[in-house]
């Protein structure tokens, strides 16, 4: 049984591989190539490559468990006692806005973005492994009641999440590290993930 | 770049080069009030806190070009010796500040405070009052903001009896 | 010191000087007054100018009091205001004694031009201490004075003469001080009148509101960072982020052409660009690329290696009985402090103009004629036509008793022949700071039959503080032996004990450490007033009890009983655990003043919350109680903003944080809620004030948590290793 399978596979795929090389530029080749994967493999690949982005310093330091935002590689508690306050904003009078601008500032190293705040603490993921996150994800009633489709564009068009990739200077003039995937493979993998169900691989 | 501001009340235009120049250094080079410190340039310390559309920011990170047709109140607008904020009438009668050079930054965030909280409990000022003084004033200035609170409840009764 | 030594060498007299000028009457000025008692009646001259005079006169005259036409004294003040209330302290002594009310009393600081500058420093708790009897003395004399010329121009007798507010009434007549004083060209100088008693004194003793309350609370521009000459452009220079990084070359094509850039300049020692703006400067510099000779990968513990007992040169600087002999019973603690940073608010900053042979320096410095004298020696200028006009600093803490940025600013301005003005950053005020020390103690007590202890050995190391400062001259270090700045708070108080000794060890360190807010007092105290509640403990005595049983009975042990006794009553010192609170006591001298703290601390989250502090201080006569508490509550805070937050650690050559926030110190919610502070008179005299009180703090809350959890914490900042 498994030996056939095997073989019914390989002779699809050499046949689909004859047929790229015969008739397509290289480029067609490879995408034909990744098509014939199957669909849980593709899935999971864009999975953690998502996974891989929402976990980084720069996208979960604003997704504490605590309350209080993060900041730096370190990933240490915002100075000065900063916290999430009534609406995500921090305090009454001195909070995110009373330093942070809707973009970078490259004076102060103080970073922006517009609706510069912490996520909502139904999505705090500090701490989760990224199949709790994904669950949080996905539950509408921790992520503010958002469809999949929703979800994509907010993952993919928000100016906030898409900061990670701009995050500009720190006080001391360095560069913030970027979230290990790249902006456009991340968009990518989100499209795909939600394209084959959203499902969250079990180990 | 001519950039519009209502400083103190007073529409102010000014021509700037870099527009991305942090509003405290047109506060204090250009248009001449030195009220507004600067202390650390990162937005750590808060002495160049001022008020944007009545909001306490801190100018040294904020880029000139968000504040274009916006007001600003800086220490000096807040008030004067003849009829000081209820916040400065307060710092005057605790005889808050030592050397004094953080203290305009504290007075802003704090009338900002009061804007929000009329009322602020001790825990309010310990969550928004988060500017740095290194002569260690701040067991006075706890005193004077709530004695400001008093001072702006009792104003504003008085003004809506006279109303 | 040096100028005023010559002085007083030359002048056999005391000189008067009177002039006229916009606004004022009569400018009087006094020749070297402090220097000398000996006092010849003679007027100098009259200047119609209102800049301030240079004559030829080698008895360089110190300009202390001017009268207005709106009858105001302007008090020209020798000493800097640096937020420790000087400026008001001597108001109040001023106005006291020339019989003026104290709103018609103006402290100006003295430009170097007045000749009347401290020319050592503003620091070290003296200025109210130090002036309290020549600025009496001179007050009143202006004083009688001024009586004397009334009579004459009202013709009545001086003894029908009296005072009210600066108007003198006689025979039904008036005349304000402004009114004597004006066109009188020739005074005659009497001599030195008895003065007041303490009870005549309206002002000297009272809670007399700070005379620059007004223009700190309504943002009046009076800080060094507020500075501005006409024409004035933008400086700033290149430093290093590594320790010891000697300047070799740059390369500074980048920058040249820059928006804004006006010129830069490489000198000897360092690089330094000028432009139209303070952001084209800053922009400018960071398009400079430096060579630099640095060490290399030094870290903190390479530090702490340096920094231990044993190692460097040792000077006994204090011996009772006999040595403590190593044997059985005897106690030893080791105590640690980190590297402080003075992190004031206001960056050292200064406007330089320097034009044809002379120079203008506005700045925020505690020491006006070392400034002075550095400007003049790089640029070659006579001292005399460099004049420091001193501002209000915002913080001093002992951070601006060096301002070699003075030096670049006038070099700045020089190339490019107007104004400029220069600050630090925030990063570089952190790298270069002067900082205080880090220090190491081993301390060793040996407790006899009934609980006391019969030897006790201090021995600490602790790198520079006065040491290579610009301030001391080279020769004095090696005659003295010991830095006089590490050993303060290093003397054992507990001169009741039979056999004590205190040793001090210096090391030098790789980069500069020098003047911080009461020098060594912080770290000793620290160190000692744990180690004698550790006996305490082990003894098995209130810790109140054990201290006040082995203190001498010579005035000043007397004055410390005293604080001690006052402290615990008023705290009501307890030993016992109440609602999670404990207390902790400590006690120390500093400057002739004793202290006592109670603190009262409790453990929330596994972090230590200091509630209440209560402080004694026996300051001597206090001039202006409400100041004296505003130094003590400072002193609370900023002393256990060092204890519990506060350190600086070095990481590949580079001192680091750069920034308040990672540099962590006390935040509102992080000071006490309480401070409750005790005023005792121990002497006549006004004494040290805005030092003394940082003493005890760290030991009061240390000893707080170790009766508390159990754990003796022996470094700064204070962490709880276990959780509680």
């Amino acid at each position: 049984m498994k030996l056939k399978t095997w073989f019914i596979f390989l002779a699809i795929s050499s046949i689909g591989v004859l047929l790229a090389l015969a008739n397509s530029p290289k480029i067609f080749e490879y995408r034909l190539l990744e098509n014939q994967q199957s669909e849980i493999y593709k899935s999971d690949d864009a999975y953690n490559k998502m996974m891989d982005v929402l976990t980084h310093q720069r996208c979960m330091n604003c997704h504490p468990n605590d309350n209080i935002p993060k900041q730096g590689n370190d990933r240490h508690p915002h100075y000065f006692g900063m916290a999430r306050g009534e609406d995500n904003k921090g305090f009454q009078a001195t909070n995110c806005n009373t330093c942070h601008n809707s973009e970078n500032n490259k004076y102060s190293g103080v970073p922006g973005a517009p609706h510069w705040s912490l996520a909502p603490a139904s999505m705090g993921w500090e701490g989760l492994s990224r199949a709790q996150i994904a669950e949080r994800l996905l539950d509408k009633s921790t992520n503010g009641n958002r469809s999949h489709v929703e979800l994509i564009k907010h993952m993919t068009e928000d100016d906030l999440v898409l900061w990670a990739w701009q995050p500009g200077v720190d006080a001391e003039g360095v560069q913030r590290t970027i979230p290990p995937v790249s902006k456009e493979d991340f968009k990518k993998a989100v499209e795909i993930w939600f394209a084959n169900g959203a499902v969250i691989p079990t180990k | 770049m001519e950039i519009s501001l209502i400083v103190n009340g007073v529409l102010k235009t000014v021509h700037i080069e870099d527009e991305n120049t942090p509003l405290l250094w047109v506060i204090r080079d250009i248009l001449d009030l030195k009220g507004t410190k600067f202390g650390c340039g990162k937005s750590a310390c808060g002495a160049c806190t001022l008020h944007v559309d009545d909001e306490a920011v801190r100018s040294c990170s904020y880029p000139v070009k968000f504040a274009d047709g916006k007001r600003i109140t800086t220490i000096e607008g807040l008030g004067d010796r003849e009829n000081p904020h209820p916040v400065q009438q307060a710092w005057v009668e605790e005889i808050v500040p030592q050397c004094g050079y953080c203290q305009p930054g504290f007075m802003m965030a704090t009338a900002a405070l009061l804007k929000k909280v009329p009322k602020p409990t001790d825990e309010d000022i310990d969550k928004n009052i988060i500017n740095v003084c290194r002569c260690g004033t701040y067991y006075r200035m706890r005193k004077a903001i709530h004695k400001a609170a008093e001072i702006q409840t009792e104003k504003d009764s008085n003004e809506s009896n006279m109303v | 010191m040096a100028d005023n030594k010559s002085d007083s060498k030359k002048v056999s007299r005391r000189k008067f000087l009177v002039r006229g000028g916009l606004g004022t009457i009569g400018v009087v000025a006094i020749g070297t007054y402090i220097f000398r008692n000996s006092i010849r009646r003679e007027i100098l001259g009259t200047v119609n100018s209102l800049d301030l005079p240079y004559t030829d006169n080698t008895d360089k005259p110190m300009v202390w009091f001017e009268v207005t036409t709106e009858n105001n004294i302007l008090l020209h003040s020798p000493k800097v205001e640096m937020g420790q209330g000087t400026f008001t302290g001597i108001a109040q002594m001023a106005a006291d004694e020339l019989s003026v009310s104290m709103n018609q009393i103006q402290v100006v600081h003295a430009a170097s031009s007045t000749g009347n500058i401290d020319s050592f420093a503003t620091g070290g708790s003296t200025s109210i201490s130090g002036l309290w009897k020549p600025l009496r003395e001179l007050s009143a004399l202006l004083r009688e004075m001024l009586l004397k010329e009334a009579a004459r121009k009202m013709n009545i007798g001086i003894e029908e003469l009296t005072i009210e507010d600066g108007v003198i009434f006689g025979n039904e007549k008036s005349m304000t001080y402004a009114q004597v004083a004006e066109g009188v060209e020739n005074w005659k100088v009497p001599d030195t009148p008895v003065l007041k008693s303490l009870n005549e004194y309206k002002y000297i003793g009272k809670p007399i509101a700070r005379v620059d309350l007004d223009a700190k609370v309504f943002g009046d521009p009076i800080f060094g960072m507020d500075a501005q000459l006409p024409d004035m452009l933008y400086g700033a220079v290149v430093r290093s982020t590594k320790i010891g990084a000697k300047f070799i070359s740059a390369d500074t094509s980048a920058a040249e052409n820059m928006i804004g850039v006006v010129k830069v300049i490489v000198e000897e020692d360092f690089v330094g660009v000028v432009a139209n703006s303070l952001i084209e400067a800053e922009n400018a510099k960071d398009a400079i690329n430096v060579t630099w000779e640095s060490y290399e990968n030094l870290n903190t513990e390479a530090i702490l290696k340096i920094m231990t007992v044993g190692n460097g040169k040792s000077t006994i600087i204090q011996k009772h009985g006999d040595a403590l002999e190593e044997q059985d019973g005897v106690e030893i603690l080791e105590f640690r402090t980190p590297i402080g940073a003075h992190a004031q608010i206001e960056p050292n900053g200064v406007v330089a103009s320097v034009e044809g042979d002379s120079a203008i320096i506005r700045i925020s410095t505690q020491v006006i004629g070392l400034t002075r004298k550095e400007v003049a020696s790089r640029l070659g200028l006579d001292v005399e036509n460099v004049n420091v006009i001193p501002t209000y600093l915002g913080g001093g803490f002992g951070r601006r008793l060096h301002t070699p940025h003075a030096v670049q600013a006038a070099v700045m301005s020089k190339a490019v022949g107007k104004p400029v003005k220069y600050f630090f950053s925030r990063k570089e005020e952190f790298q270069h700071d002067m900082f205080r020390p880090p220090t190491h103690h081993i301390i060793k007590g040996r407790l006899n039959g009934e609980g006391y202890l019969d030897g006790l050995e201090h021995q600490f190391v602790s790198g520079d503080v006065g040491n290579h400062s610009a301030l001391m001259p080279d020769f004095l270090p090696p005659i003295i032996g010991a830095d006089i700045g590490a050993i303060r708070g290093g003397f054992i108080q507990y001169t009741g004990i039979p056999n004590f000794r205190s040793v001090y060890w210096h090391v030098d360190l790789p980069f500069a450490t020098s003047w911080w807010r009461s020098l060594g007092l912080l770290a000793n105290t620290f160190a000692m007033e744990s180690f004698m509640d550790e006996m305490a403990l082990k003894a098995n005595k209130n810790a109140v009890d054990f201290r006040l049983a082995q203190i001498g009975d010579d005035a000043i042990g007397v004055r410390l009983k005293n604080v001690i006794s006052a402290a615990a009553e008023k705290s009501g010192y307890s030993e016992e655990i109440i609602d999670g609170r404990a207390m902790g006591f400590a006690a120390s001298i500093d400057a002739n003043t004793p202290c006592a703290q109670v603190a009262e601390v409790s453990i929330v989250d596994n972090e230590i919350i200091v509630h209440k502090v209560t402080v004694s201080l026996d300051p001597g006569l206090a001039v202006n109680p409400d100041q004296i508490r505003a130094q003590c509550e400072g002193c609370v805070i900023m002393g256990m903003s060092a204890v519990l937050y506060e350190q600086m650690y070095v990481e590949n050559g580079e001192l680091q944080p750069t920034i308040y926030g990672p540099y962590k110190m006390a935040l509102m919610k992080n000071a006490p809620k309480e401070i409750d502070v005790v005023l005792l008179q121990g002497k006549d005299t006004p004494g040290a004030v805005g030092e003394p009180p940082l003493g005890p703090i760290g030991a009061a809350i240390a000893n707080a948590v170790r009766r508390l959890t159990g754990e003796r914490l022996t470094e700064f900042p204070l962490k709880l290793t276990k959780t509680k």
